[in-house]
């Protein structure tokens, strides 16, 4: 028997923030289960996902933090961002204000997060281009100001959805190629799981599981 | 095995077995995806040779059980040495034979887990070593907590996958038909002297795969002795050089053992989907394990098919057709490819391909009868008298194979270097001891013939040809499919994440009131797959998980699928509590965590408007404030409570107005009343005093005596800080003993505080003057009031070591005294200097 391959060797922590409305849910959900959440409720809370990936041959486990947007939960919501390996940072392409709103969240993803947390800026609603409220090149250049990924995605298309989340994990994979990344940190947002076969790996993944329980 | 499906009580169960957790004990999840909606956990349980298929509905029982057994593998590896597990033995008689592995009980569900656990619980309690370390070793909950969570083990996945897989197989795979060319050849020790392409190549078109045996390659003593021959290297380039030109071919394997050498080769083309290659030997010779007889395999996975190649020579003579029997039996149970786990048989394979030189021969025959026969090529009457043919046929060997018609002369034996049968005094009867058979789907004979030509040895070569149906990986659609199951598996792990619907997310109070509590209910339903543990938890920062004027029953749980907890939030504003929201430092909001364990987070708000108080509002407020405190505008009662320095236009009054008609109404009703300050008050009758302070009224105060003497302790009790503020409290108590110490310490105090002070000092005197009738006395009172004027600090109390205690009881006594100097002596000239 071969050792493991379905196994996966990390787990990247991953945090969705942004203004309520955006579509925060509706790009976890297209994410996880490859839908379109047409009535999607407002998240009262932070909503968790997982999906395993394939970055460089390693499979990778995704656990997603959805968090609420409301600002009424904005204090409460900072708590989630620490030990995030990847932050997605969403406004909305037929909204001005949620784009406006962004520096503020950027503020609070620098502050609470690690230096090599990796945030990706999503414009969402790009299938909504005859309402759209702020042009492309306008947050291009935001995010190339502040160091940040970027793409126009669609929730209720598909587009760019799976390429936000996994070019997400690519930058992480390659911080961790580099050594930027810590693996060692506390914060991280990354746990290393050598992949092993058999009942060892069941183990193993409890361990990993008791000791990042204990938050 | 039980008396009544689904059984209901203990005693619809029996104990069918009982297995020892030792070293020979396994267990393994598989999990089954049937459908949709449809989960089954299959559990492998082995023991020995025994082997158990579980079959069990996911959840606790399961949960439990697998948990359970787990732990006892943990612990059994930890000990040394292994355990002996004497008192197995008086279930050894009653405990059936183990004839039936593989037993599988669909449909008993929760019954089979029922009783098992019970099983494994008690081997914990019978085997006492065992319990030691089960109380000796802390971690070993862990496992079981982790299962319980219902956590989808990441073991169990990989199995999934690989069963999902294993169920899809025909639709990212096609069959392609391979040529394979069999041979063998029994070659009486000579060297390649000839080509041998006329056995090997005959064919127009190349094989796509070679399998080439060979026996009595070497009858030297050398190669018997040491295993070590260069007829292995002069044959194996016999045969390179003998393979089909037509084609290039790779060297998938060489196995030999003694005189038994096996070769498989494939065209090159193949060579890139050559997987899992593994040779292995068996003797069956002298003393029945030397290799001078027995077997050799080679097996690999071509594509998505696996195959197995074996070549063996059984045991000689006429008459032994039982110990050639035996020597395929024994070939067969112990040819064991042990680099896999579990360790692949010959018969765990897709297609299995048996050469060699069995030995098989012709009996009760006439030697001239048989030559006649082969004569007139009339072979059929021969092979009646086939021992193989006739074994074959009762099921003595070979059980499941097949053997092509044979059509060719006997291949034994013959005079080296003619076509003529055996001249020797032995005068043998012709056989056909070199076969070839096949077991496995999708095998088609081609050929199967003789190679007369070939003359150097006593036997002549063998060969047969099969077209064979290999599956083929296609694999864009296999990464389509394996990409679907993993999507499928994604699914289902986000679908098994615990999910919960609480009713309401926004709890809001009505108008609430000092001392008065109010509850909302909260319906928290496991609306999700898997069992709930549900915990709410504390904010960044925060040091509990929710704010102290409110209270959650339960704050922690546990809710099976399908199954609600209800959750009771109580509002209540008590002194630790009310100064804070009458100063706006607090409001009633706050934003509970409920956090599922493995899951989400739900927020739930709770809302309530506080009505301000007289009660945890502060003296130098209160001075200030001339009317009834609910007739104030909102907001002044903040400012005055935040203000440093405050800006009135009206002048303060010296003490609070609600002290001076608690404390009016006691001196006017009170003094006299047995046991004044030591009986409490009425809830209800406290309640309506602070709505008479608070919301003023002609009536005369109500309630009872000791009510409002509790409502006066009480408004001294809820304030911030107490009359003696905290940065003085160490002070006052270093200078209890000293009595002018402390009246300069009083001299000092803010000028409203020292008034409350020493009014209350009076007044207590005045208390006291009465005490035939009270029957209160000087300690008990300032006792009593030394905690209030000398509130502790906050957190000072946490500490419950008795090292603690002892000094809070010296710090208590410091109180009293420090209190009682100010009841009995006179306070005259302090009210007369102000």
């Amino acid at each position: 028997m071969s050792a493991g391959p379905y196994n996966y060797s990390y787990i990247f922590k991953y945090i969705i923030i942004g203004d309520m409305g955006v579509g925060k849910s509706c790009l976890l959900h297209q994410f996880t289960e490859k839908k379109f959440m047409a009535d999607c409720p407002h998240t009262i809370g932070v909503e968790f996902g997982t999906r395993i990936i394939e970055v460089s041959g390693q499979k990778i486990k995704l656990q997603i933090w959805d968090t609420a947007g409301q600002e009424r939960f904005r204090a409460v919501t900072r708590s989630y961002y620490r030990g995030a390996a990847g932050a997605l940072m969403v406004y909305d392409i037929t909204r001005r204000s949620t784009y406006n709103h962004l520096s503020s969240w950027l503020t609070d993803t620098r502050n609470l997060t690690n230096p090599s947390t990796v945030i990706f800026l999503i414009g969402n609603k790009c299938d909504l281009d005859a309402q759209r409220d702020v042009t492309y090149e306008e947050a291009k250049q935001f995010a190339d100001e502040n160091g940040l990924m970027f793409v126009e995605a669609s929730a209720k298309t598909g587009e760019n959805v799976e390429e936000a989340f996994l070019e997400t994990a690519k930058k992480i994979y390659q911080s961790i190629q580099d050594g930027r990344l810590d693996l060692n940190a506390a914060e991280s947002g990354v746990q290393h799981k050598p992949s092993q076969p058999g009942r060892n790996t069941l183990v193993n993944d409890q361990q990993v599981n008791k000791d990042t329980c204990a938050c | 095995m039980s008396s009544r499906m689904p059984p209901q009580l203990i005693s619809d169960l029996a104990i069918e077995r009982v297995l020892p957790v030792d070293a020979d004990f396994g267990c393994e999840i598989e999990s089954d995806i049937r459908d949709e909606d449809g989960v089954v956990v299959y559990v492998n349980i082995s023991s020995h040779k025994l082997k158990l298929l579980f079959e069990m509905v996911p959840g606790m029982k399961t949960n439990n059980f697998v948990g359970e057994i787990f732990r006892a593998e943990v612990l059994r590896k930890r000990r040394r040495p292994p355990p002996e597990f004497q008192w197995l033995h008086k279930y050894a008689s009653g405990a059936g034979s183990t004839h039936n592995s593989g037993s599988s009980c669909p449909g008993m569900d929760n019954a089979v887990g029922d009783s098992m656990e019970r099983g494994v619980d008690g081997l914990t309690i019978q085997d006492e070593s065992i319990a030691d370390t089960l109380l000796g070793s802390p971690e070993i909950s862990v496992p079981r907590q982790s299962i319980a969570k219902g956590a989808t083990p990441i073991a169990a996945r990989e199995i999934v996958i690989k069963y999902q897989m294993a169920m899809r197989e025909q639709h990212y795979t096609y069959t392609q038909a391979l040529r394979v060319y069999v041979g063998t050849w029994n070659v009486n020790g000579q060297p390649p002297t000839v080509g041998i392409s006329e056995w090997l190549a005959q064919d127009p078109d190349p094989p796509d795969i070679y399998a080439i045996g060979f026996q009595e390659l070497d009858l030297s003593k050398e190669a018997f002795l040491f295993n070590d021959t260069p007829r292995e290297e002069e044959w194996q380039e016999a045969v390179l050089n003998g393979l089909h030109k037509k084609a290039r071919y790779h060297k998938v394997a060489l196995v030999r053992l003694v005189g038994m050498m096996l070769l498989v080769f494939v065209q090159e083309q193949h060579a890139a989907y050559v997987r899992a290659v593994a040779t292995e030997t068996v003797g069956t010779g002298i003393m029945g394990k030397m290799g001078n007889k027995g077997g050799v395999g080679v097996r690999f996975e071509l594509h998505s098919t696996s195959l197995c190649f074996v070549n063996s020579h059984l045991a000689a003579h006429v008459e032994e057709y039982e110990r050639r029997n035996q020597d395929y039996h024994d070939i067969c149970s112990r040819m064991s490819f042990t680099r896999f786990l579990p360790p692949k048989g010959i018969n765990d394979h897709d297609q299995v391909y048996w050469l060699g030189d069995l030995n098989y021969r012709i009996t009760d025959l006439d030697p001239r009868l048989v030559k006649d026969y082969i004569d007139q090529g009339n072979y059929l009457p021969l092979l009646e008298y086939d021992q193989l043919c006739q074994q074959h046929s009762l099921k003595n060997v070979y059980a499941g194979y097949q053997e092509g018609n044979i059509t060719f002369r006997p291949t034994y034996k013959y005079d080296p270097g003619s076509d003529n049968w055996d001249s020797s005094e032995k005068n043998r009867v012709p056989a056909w001891c070199d076969r070839v058979l096949w077991k496995g789907d999708g095998i088609t004979q081609v050929a199967y013939r003789s190679h007369p030509k070939l003359r150097i040895s006593d036997h002549k070569p063998v060969s047969s040809l099969f077209d064979s149906q290999i599956r083929v990986i296609d694999a864009a659609k296999y990464r389509k499919i394996h990409e679907e199951v993993m999507k499928k598996l994604d699914k289902l792990e986000n679908e098994f994440l615990p999910q919960v619907m609480v009713d309401n997310t926004e709890v809001i109070f009505d108008t609430i009131r000092y001392l008065e509590s109010q509850t909302r209910d909260l319906i928290i339903a496991n609306t999700g797959q898997v069992p709930v543990t549900f915990e709410f938890i504390k904010k960044l920062d925060d040091s509990s998980y929710c704010k102290d004027w409110l209270n959650i029953e339960p704050y922690s749980g546990f809710i099976m699928p399908g199954e609600k907890c209800d959750i009771k939030l109580e509002v209540y504003v008590d002194k630790k509590s009310a100064f804070k929201l009458n100063s706006g430092e607090d409001k009633l909001y706050d934003i509970l965590v409920l956090h599922l364990d493995g899951g989400k987070d739900i927020f739930i708000t709770v809302t309530g408007t506080y009505e301000r108080s007289c009660f945890g509002s502060s003296i130098e407020a209160l001075v200030y404030i001339s009317v009834p405190v609910r007739e104030i505008p909102l907001g002044r009662l903040m400012e005055l409570e935040n203000a440093k320095e405050v800006t009135s236009t009206q002048d303060p009054y010296p003490i609070p107005k609600e002290i001076w008609f608690l404390v009016d109404h006691l001196y006017r009703h009170g003094l006299k009343q047995p046991h004044l300050f030591e009986e409490p008050g009425l809830n209800s009758d406290l309640l309506q005093i602070r709505n008479w302070l608070d919301n003023g009224s002609p009536d005369p105060m109500p309630g009872s005596i000791h009510s409002v003497a509790e409502a006066l302790l009480l408004l001294l009790e809820s304030t911030a800080e107490p009359i003696i503020p905290y940065n003085l409290h160490s002070v006052c108590l270093d200078a209890a003993n000293n009595y002018v110490q402390c009246k300069q310490i009083v001299m000092q105090l803010p000028e409203h505080r020292k008034n409350v002070f020493l009014y209350l000092c009076a007044f207590l005197q005045e208390v006291l003057c009465h005490a035939s009738y009270n029957g209160l006395d000087t300690k008990i009172i300032a006792a009593l009031f030394g905690t209030i004027f000398l509130r502790d600090p906050p957190r000072s109390r946490g500490d419950l070591s008795s090292q603690a205690r002892m000094n809070q009881q010296a710090l208590d006594r410091k109180k009293v005294n420090f209190v009682y100097h100010f009841l009995v002596n006179d306070q005259s000239d302090f009210i007369l200097g102000r």
